[in-house]
């Protein structure tokens, strides 16, 4: 009896296994099949090789971008693989997170383990505490090797700026560029209203009161958050270190680094803006709302929204090209202060994740597609006359191409941040003059980025960052919008709530990370 | 009570039968326990190098940041009500709309309003959400008509209050054709014979509703609420992030775990405080289930789950 039931109890157990085994088979097979395959391909690679090619094995790599694909992106990606299959035995296949939650995926691709082969990075994007945490490759040893000429025309204070610890876990974007915020507003309506240039707060309210008077049209129509936080941090010139909650107070006092919404400064915005309020310069459900102030702008429902330089640029093109009746301007913030803080090099970059099982091929792409014009164009730009077209010169294009209609194909414009290398780049014909302006008007006044590089993975006061966060939701942003019928009052909760969730442990924190930083560099 | 050699003769006695539930088994196995294993990521520091068993273990430094800002028991609260009121009204609701179509004789009728009770439960919540969003913002069709009115405008989303309703409703409006097919096919398999009695003895419908349908349909309704029960922690995320967003003047009576942890680790993504929360509402949600099972078991055996 025993006996009996001991060997079906280990029939049940190999029925089990086996059935677990068949499982796993099925994938081996495939497996074998799939290595047969490559198996042919390089011995007729190695041929063509014997012909005076070099040999290199057939590989398909995947690659992440941030943001959304453009509607022709697989016409352009087709194109691309031709190329690269032609020159490097390489297929790509480019995946896109979109806008919406992209942070969220971007962390969940690195943290799953997905197979990826080169990812957008950023200082934006924690470069700085994912290349600690382990996320990236180091790139060192195979940059001199497998990306020659970008491993040259790189300058090395770049390189610098992606070293952490002892390894390079990213290759920077060489394009330097000034992103200030700034308000793209309604040009022509200020003339209407006799108001003059912007220039400091004052002449803002002015602008906006008439919009609202005259006009009857809410200024910062749609999301109106992120439209006030930053005219508040470039008016008061706050220098945020840490998320909304933690700065300098300014540019000459790094090391004055105080809790913001805990200022005499933060006081009285609030108080202004619950004034602003009032007079309906915004929606009472402007959190709610997700659309943006730019769309009402182009609809003549809106009259403000936040923008840097380059995006402004990119809005003011768009107006004209669609030919909509409006003049649209454009004030940076920089003008409160006078001083501009140029990007970081890995403000925009690109990095090989630890996942990846071909980094060596991958940077060769990398390579050919900043350096060689012919990848750099079809990745940054599109497709030839489809989506550009070229100018009186190399240096200049047109968009959109001639006999192409902007409604039907849109710009091209991906994120292609992470690659592009200033020799490449182009200058759109009859863009928007101003961006070249504003260029010229940043160069004198340029200071460089001292709090950037500041580099804080939180880890000893994660628990307080998580608790301070959800504190600046639920009431700083609010009362940053003047939405909460008390100031005085949910000022002083929103006060207490923040120290009871920990910000002065994490204030320390910060100021004492930052302070190493500064010793380092020398920054008093 | 069979003993240990108890089971070995079971199983020798019905080895096809065991053989049949094998796969099953191996499914869970595969796809429910072995995963779970996962759960350990909540008591370490990850790190990519480490992977699961590498990084260092922390104890419970990560469930800190859930009490820390001292809402959890007000998340929780917020949670396990919502999910009460969904639950409780929800399947009221769709039994009374059960009965009306069970009650109806022109099936043309019959047909398009159960279609168009169905419908609701194909959109998704973003939909709702731009519905939503619609109806009650400050140039929403209710201020609108408000104004038309010559009546003061009311700031919906500056007010807490009726948020309350406005969820209830409208998870109950996206979920009460589901809800009604699941009682009228209920309604459908209880015998002709019993209302046919009840008519020759004289009772109306009122009284046949009340002394043959609910009763009957008694079974089904606590089944469904147990079922129901074991996800009270666990919120509908997307019925909270479409229609509240990021209005933080809502969060007091409209945050639940979920939305809570979503926008903790969206900020500051760490894949330890993730798993954490979800664990703390599984656990919990384990617990109150085991618990009414429990006292159903008591009370009326019949009912019990397991």
């Amino acid at each position: 009896m025993r006996k009996r039931t001991k060997r079906l109890t280990l029939v049940l157990m190999m029925s089990l296994l086996i059935s677990l085994v068949a499982g796993c088979g099925g994938g081996n097979n495939n497996g074998a099949a799939e290595n047969k395959g490559t198996n042919t391909n390089e011995t007729k690679v190695a041929n063509e090789g014997e012909a005076g090619k070099e040999t290199l094995k057939k590989v398909k790599l995947t690659w992440y971008l941030v943001g959304d694909a453009h509607k022709d992106q697989d016409k352009i990606i087709a194109e691309w693989n031709k190329m690269l299959e032609k020159d490097l035995n390489t297929t790509i296949d480019v995946k896109f997170t979109t806008w919406n939650d992209w942070m969220t995926k971007y962390n969940l691709l690195l943290t799953s383990g997905e197979k990826i082969d080169m990812i957008f990075a950023s200082n934006w994007a924690d470069f700085y505490k994912l290349s600690k945490q382990g996320a990236f490759l180091d790139l060192k040893e195979l940059l001199p090797v497998n990306a020659p000429v970008t491993w040259g025309n790189v300058p090395k204070q770049d390189w610098d700026s992606v070293t952490v610890g002892d390894g390079i876990f990213a290759v920077p974007n060489t394009n330097s560029e000034y992103t200030p915020d700034g308000y793209v507003y309604r040009e022509d309506w200020l003339k209407e209203f006799g108001l003059p240039e912007f220039t400091d707060l004052a002449s803002i309210e002015a602008y906006f009161d008439a919009v609202k008077t005259k006009k009857n049209v809410t200024p910062i129509n749609g999301a109106a958050y992120e439209n006030v936080n930053r005219l508040f941090r470039f008016w008061n010139d706050f220098q945020m270190i840490s998320g909304e909650i933690i700065g300098a107070t300014s540019y000459e006092n790094p090391r004055d680094i105080q809790i913001v919404p805990f200022t005499d400064e933060y006081e009285a915005w609030v108080k202004k803006m619950k004034e602003w309020e009032e007079k309906g310069y915004w929606n009472k459900n402007s959190l709610s709302s997700k659309q943006e102030a730019g769309d009402f702008i182009k609809t003549g429902q809106g009259a403000i929204y936040w923008r840097n330089p380059s995006s402004a640029g990119g809005f003011i093109n768009e107006i004209q090209a669609k030919g909509l009746k409006m003049d649209v301007g454009y004030f940076p913030f920089t003008r409160f202060h006078n001083y501009v803080i140029p990007t970081l090099p890995i403000a925009n970059g690109m990095a090989i994740p630890k996942s990846s099982q071909n980094p060596e091929r991958s940077l060769m792409v990398l390579d050919k597609l900043r350096n060689d014009p012919a990848y750099f164009n079809l990745m940054t730009y599109g497709i030839e006359g489809t989506h550009w077209a070229k100018g009186e010169d190399d240096k200049t294009i047109v968009i959109p191409a001639p006999g192409v209609d902007l409604n039907v194909t849109p710009r091209y414009d991906i994120a292609s941040w992470g690659w592009r290398y200033e020799g490449n780049m182009k200058k759109e014909k009859g863009g928007w003059e101003g961006l070249d302006a504003l260029k010229e008007e940043f160069k004198p006044i340029s200071k460089q980025d001292i709090f950037g590089p500041i580099y804080l993975d939180y880890e000893p006061v994660k628990t307080e960052l998580a608790a301070v966060n959800q504190v600046f939701e639920q009431y700083g942003k609010p009362l940053m919008l003047g939405l909460t019928p008390d100031v005085d009052a949910s000022l002083k909760t929103y006060r207490e709530k923040l120290k009871a969730a920990g910000v002065e442990k994490l204030l320390a924190y910060v100021q004492e990370e930052s302070g190493k930083y500064f010793d380092e560099k020398g920054i008093q | 009570m069979p003993g240990k050699g108890g089971i070995i003769r079971e199983f020798n006695r019905n080895k096809v039968l065991f053989l049949m539930v094998a796969p099953t088994l191996l499914f869970f196995l595969i796809f429910s326990y072995i995963p779970m294993v996962g759960v350990y990521y909540a008591f370490t520091k990850f790190d990519f190098d480490g992977g699961l068993f590498g990084s260092e273990f922390i104890g419970l430094k990560n469930f800190e940041f859930l009490y820390k800002s001292g809402i959890l028991w007000n998340l929780t609260k917020n949670t396990v009500l919502y999910n009460l009121a969904f639950i409780i009204l929800g399947n009221i609701m769709q039994v009374i709309c059960a009965i009306f179509l069970a009650q109806l004789s022109s099936k043309f009728f019959k047909k398009t309003a159960q279609s168009l009770m169905f419908l609701p439960y194909f959109l998704s919540w973003v939909l709702v959400g731009a519905f939503v969003f619609n109806l009650f913002s400050d140039f929403g069709v209710i201020n609108t008509l408000l104004k038309q009115l010559g009546l003061q405008p009311y700031d919906f989303y500056l007010q807490t209050t009726p948020w309350k309703y406005i969820i209830v409703f409208f998870n109950i409006w996206k979920g009460i054709g589901y809800g009604t097919v699941i009682y009228l096919a209920a309604i459908m398999s209880i015998s002709d014979e019993y209302y046919e009695a009840a008519k020759i003895d004289g009772a109306n419908i009122f009284q046949q509703i009340r002394r043959i349908t609910l009763p009957l349909l008694m079974p089904t309704f606590i089944l469904l609420i147990l079922f129901s029960l074991g996800g009270i922690m666990k919120g509908q995320f997307d019925l909270f992030y479409q229609i509240i967003g990021n209005n933080g003047m809502l969060y007091d009576v409209t945050d639940i775990i979920d939305t809570y942890v979503f926008r903790s680790l969206t900020v500051n993504f760490d894949i330890g405080m993730g798993t954490a929360a979800g664990l703390y509402q599984s656990f919990f949600g384990f617990v109150i289930i085991m618990l009414v099972n429990y006292i159903i078991k008591k009370t009326r055996e019949e009912y019990a789950l397991f």
